[in-house]
């Protein structure tokens, strides 16, 4: 392992690197800043720069992009209550209040050494896990990784919002069923191509990326009219960023807490950033003292630390799953994914073998990127935030912009433009409909193994479903498959029937 | 057993109904996927994948169908800007014609300043100043440092 960590570190500290993951922070920390981008979109944009990249450089890139958009969307958060992506949503719950009272700077300074804290507890735990569970999945066979995917898909539907359930399963298949399109991997013949050269190698996973997050969530708040924001509150004047030692001494265990939980909440396929604020924050409530619980909703300061270390945490623990099952937690690390296999190197236990610069480079480059965000991006807050004071009309076609010359500049074919339009049209639909999108791309960029894995399985078994319990490791990802997506089911249902109001004899 | 007309046709129903009526089509799409001679006795073909997913998707559509939610309890959304959307949509769509026939710097600064325009900004300042500067200033960067060959656009080749 020691010898892993050395290539890590002597990868992620070449200059050129080091500059990725400083570049990566400030890109991130703009875009998360923009209400309605998220880290999805953040390195959506990103993949075209880090295609002229090594691997190891194009993903330190990404993982300073991913932070930074974590921590971009926290400050906006905080300064304007409009958070730039959901799982700084619970920081805007008291952040917002702390800067109404004068203390913006210190809430901003609660959030980015909480996220450094999350960071650094998650970036050790990720160092100890990763590299024992690769070498445990490196026994897994095709029948195991197939019952995985099911696992990782069901469970991102059954992570998503109440009453979503079924939307986000539907969004899956709609994935897988995209990732059909093009000709198939096995026999070669075309599938669902209607005869279209632009269609044989399938839709480009950065197209359908950029439309369904970039454009489309850029489309969606030009669709939306303008969000009434705090226009008085003046983004520079940010008070003390200071920290007294009791105030210290009062959160550092908050901090602690919310981190471990946050790195388990993210190690989890589906659960993600967003979930791991909302359930640190509520652990955080429930055991707070009576007085300090209630100032929660009202500028508590537990109640930045709290979310903000967690979803830190969570973005590292989501590379656990993604790293060395190849399997990614969340729709970002999805596109990270995506990213991955377009360079040519196949995430999973086989990345610690035969890639461990990439491996452990993007271990390393996380904590490098905690230090460049806590010691370069904070002092700065005050002039970053500047963006937050650049009007709507420019931003949105500018954002349009970038994302159509991202796809535009990769394939130089207007084709693709148009079919980006119509995607994100589509996702549009989607969006209004409260349809779930991060399910689909997980579903597309999954297909294709998936495909392949259950292929290899029946082959195998000679078209008999017996490989699902016949190896243990597969019986127990199929049984987990089965009731991660059984239990929501069968509670909607009963809930359903529970709230229903008894029909009067009479009215019929 | 009484269903009130909005409740009937809640967007959560038609969205149901609509992917319904893409799974039937990615079905019967599925059937013309060529097979080889002798693939009915593999365990595996090219419509083994598209056939599961059919039909995990016509049952989950009707599962949407059956339990769809008036549209306040969907969180589905309402009361938009959609002539704006539709402007921007046009808009793209001549930037896509605009970049073979006029080349990236015409047509990429033509889009920034209607897009401007568009959402409602007048200052001559900006909408002339964050397009043909920013954007040949862009076109710069591609094509001298990052050394991005861009295709001038068919009406100067033409001429």
């Amino acid at each position: 392992m020691l010898d892993g960590i050395l290539i890590g570190l002597s990868t992620a500290v070449l200059p050129v690197n080091l500059m990725w993951v400083v570049v990566g922070c400030f890109v991130g920390t703009f875009i998360g800043m923009l209400p309605g981008l998220g880290p999805i979109s953040a390195i959506a944009l990103m993949i075209p720069i880090t295609y002229g990249l090594e691997p190891s450089s194009g993903m330190i890139l990404m993982a300073g992009v991913y932070y930074g958009a974590v921590f971009g969307g926290s400050t906006s958060s905080i300064l304007i209550n409009a958070p730039g992506c959901s799982s700084t949503v619970v920081t805007a719950f008291d952040g917002y209040p702390m800067a109404q009272k004068g203390q913006a700077g210190k809430a901003l300074a609660l959030a980015a050494y909480s996220s450094f804290t999350g960071g650094t507890l998650s970036a050790i735990m990720l160092l100890i896990a990763a590299p024992a569970l690769a070498k445990v999945s490196l026994s897994f066979q095709s029948s195991d990784y197939f019952a995985l995917m099911l696992v990782g898909l069901s469970a991102v539907a059954a992570f998503a919002g109440k009453g979503q359930v079924v939307k986000a399963w539907m969004m899956t298949i709609l994935g897988l069923m995209l990732a059909t399109v093009g000709i198939d991997k096995g026999i070669g013949v075309e599938r669902f191509t209607f005869g279209l050269t632009d269609l044989m190698d399938g839709f480009s996973f950065l197209l359908l990326a950029m439309a369904t997050f970039a454009l489309g969530e850029t489309l969606m708040g030009i669709l939306k009219p303008e969000k009434e924001t705090d226009s008085d509150m003046s983004v520079t004047d940010l008070g003390s960023m200071k920290i007294t030692k009791e105030e210290f001494k009062e959160l550092a265990p908050v901090s602690i807490r919310s981190s471990i939980l946050g790195f388990f909440v993210g190690v989890l396929p589906g659960a993600g950033a967003t979930i791991a604020a909302f359930l640190s924050y509520g652990m955080e409530r429930n055991i707070a003292p009576k007085d300090k619980r209630a100032e929660f909703g009202k500028g508590s300061m537990r109640g930045v630390v709290a979310p903000e270390s967690a979803n830190n945490a969570a973005s590292s623990g989501s590379f656990v799953p993604l790293l060395t099952l190849g399997i990614p937690g969340s729709g970002t690390t999805a596109i990270m994914l995506g990213a991955l296999i377009s360079y040519g190197v196949q995430p999973g236990p086989r990345l610690f073998v035969d890639n461990p610069e990439i491996f452990w480079s993007v271990i390393i480059s996380m904590y490098i990127g905690n230090i460049v965000l806590m010691v370069l991006n904070l002092p700065l807050i005050p002039y970053i935030s500047k963006l937050l004071a650049v009007p709507r009309t420019v931003l949105l076609p500018m954002v349009i912009f970038f994302s159509i010359t991202g796809v535009y500049l990769v394939s130089f074919n207007t084709i693709d433009v148009f079919i980006m339009i119509a995607i994100a049209i589509a996702a549009i639909f989607l969006r209004l409909a409260n349809f779930p999108l991060a399910p689909l791309l997980l579903g597309f960029i999954l297909g294709g193994l998936m495909e392949e894995n259950l292929r290899r399985s029946l082959m195998i078994s000679d078209g008999d479903l017996s490989f699902l319990w016949e190896r243990p490791i597969t019986f127990s990802f199929s049984v987990i498959a089965v009731l991660v997506i059984v239990t929501p089911l069968i509670l909607t249902v009963l809930n359903k029937y529970r709230n229903r109001p008894l029909a009067a004899p009479e009215s019929n | 057993m009484q269903l009130k007309s909005e409740s009937l046709l809640c967007r959560d129903r038609v969205g149901g109904l609509i992917f319904l009526i893409f799974c039937l089509t990615y079905g019967y799409q599925t059937t013309l996927i060529p097979l080889f001679p002798g693939d009915e006795y593999e365990a595996f073909t090219a419509r083994t994948l598209p056939w599961m997913l059919t039909s995990a998707g016509i049952f989950l559509s009707l599962l949407l169908i059956a339990m769809a939610q008036p549209d306040e309890k969907s969180g589905a959304v309402i009361g938009f800007d959609w002539r704006l959307l539709i402007t921007f949509v046009v808009l793209m769509i001549a930037y896509g014609f605009g970049l073979t026939w006029l080349g990236f710097v015409l047509a990429t600064s033509l889009f920034l300043l209607a897009g401007f325009w568009a959402l409602g900004e007048r200052r001559k300042s900006i909408l002339f100043g964050a397009s043909f500067p920013f954007v040949t200033a862009f076109w710069l960067l591609l094509t001298k440092v990052l050394d991005i060959y861009l295709e001038p656009g068919y009406l100067f080749l033409s001429l």
